[in-house]
């Protein structure tokens, strides 16, 4: 029984575990805080897989306990060198070089995103993820009005941040 | 195009994130305890529990004992600490529930307004435990006066009150910040988030 628990949520969970990265690159700014945030949403969808019964996709119901890791119960550790910061990803975007403008662009996209407040990072997130608004309002706990209102808001927060 | 909708292209077309755990790590990882916030809140209010109620064992409470015979306070003494000890476990087990009820499945306002709720059955407990040793200090005061009232002056009796309402409130006062200082820490970035997601409640 535990066995069989374990092995569909391992699978489930390496199908979706980019869900997983990209919040973490969302919520954090260098490598060793997105470990640690990752390792906390992990942990979390773990301990609540028992209570997962299929009612939704996988991924619907992912989306919502790593978000919600991100925003209430992760703490940023205070001891990661703040200089470390740009260069973590930098790395990571030169690694891959066959498409610059692409690499370019979304670190861009990413990097104006950070400057966001965590409700709108989610909110920007989850549409660029391309959820319906009654998946997001439900995920954050806001009604559905307030969610496209707000999202118009966010939306434009981040245009002028990407095109000033 | 929309310049929004043309970087959503860019997102859509970026690729794995390079640090793929693999199944093993992810099991591995699955295993270790959690270190959020909610655990910290929970153990810091187990952590008070066990300071407050064994501080009876460090300090020698016979002279205490002593002192509240010859002030006739015996009886009192004795309901209320079975008082204390009833709330006290209350507030034990309400730390518990609260703890429990916690779920990441929940959505993200009700979580934020779980964890607040947390937190202020926390700050209710040190509440209770400073208006508790409050109470007991005037109790003791008021009793001292009445027992001796010929070796007291008016004088006598003013300094003690101040002597006592000053100590009592620096005590006071460094629990407060210090309380505040932690949970100020703790619960910066929920607080702000919770306050966000509340704000969108009237658009």
């Amino acid at each position: 029984m535990q066995k069989e628990l374990e092995n569909n949520f391992l699978s489930d969970f390496e199908e979706n575990q980019n869900i997983a990265h990209k919040i973490c690159r969302l919520y954090t700014t260098n490598q060793s805080d997105h470990n640690n945030l990752f390792q906390e949403i992990t942990i979390q969808l773990w301990k609540n897989y028992p209570k997962f019964r299929g009612d939704s996709k996988f991924s619907t119901w992912m989306y919502r306990v790593a978000l919600n890791t991100a925003i209430s119960l992760y703490r940023k550790s205070t001891k990661t060198v703040k200089t470390q910061n740009i260069s973590d990803y930098d790395y990571k975007i030169k690694a891959i070089d066959y498409d610059n403008t692409q690499e370019i662009q979304l670190k861009a996209l990413y990097k104006a995103i950070h400057q966001l407040n965590d409700i709108d990072k989610a909110l920007i997130f989850l549409y660029l993820e391309d959820k319906p608004y009654k998946e997001i309002s439900e995920t954050l706990g806001i009604s559905s009005i307030n969610a496209r209102v707000r999202m118009n808001r966010a939306k434009e927060k981040i245009k002028k941040i990407l095109n000033p | 195009m929309d310049l929004i909708e043309n970087y959503k292209k860019v997102w859509d077309n970026q690729s794995e994130d390079s640090n793929k755990a693999s199944s093993i790590e992810i099991y591995k990882i699955a295993q270790l305890r959690s270190t959020s916030i909610v655990k910290w809140i929970f153990i810091i209010g187990i952590l008070e529990f066990v300071i407050l109620n064994s501080l009876p064992f460090f300090f020698d409470m016979k002279e205490a004992y002593n002192e509240y015979r010859r002030l006739g306070l015996e009886s009192f003494d004795f309901y209320y600490q079975i008082i204390y000890y009833f709330i006290s476990f209350y507030f034990l087990l309400q730390f518990y529930l609260n703890y429990k009820r916690i779920s990441t499945t929940d959505s993200t306002k009700v979580l934020l307004k779980k964890i607040i709720k947390t937190r202020k059955t926390v700050k209710n407990y040190v509440l209770f435990n400073l208006s508790y040793f409050a109470f007991i200090m005037i109790i003791v005061i008021i009793a001292t006066i009445q027992i001796n009232p010929d070796d007291l002056t008016n004088k006598k009796i003013l300094l003690i009150i101040v002597n006592i309402v000053i100590i009592t409130l620096l005590f006071l006062g460094f629990l407060w910040l210090f309380y505040q200082l932690l949970y100020g820490i703790l619960l910066k970035k929920l607080n702000r988030n919770y306050k966000e997601l509340k704000s969108l409640e009237t658009l």
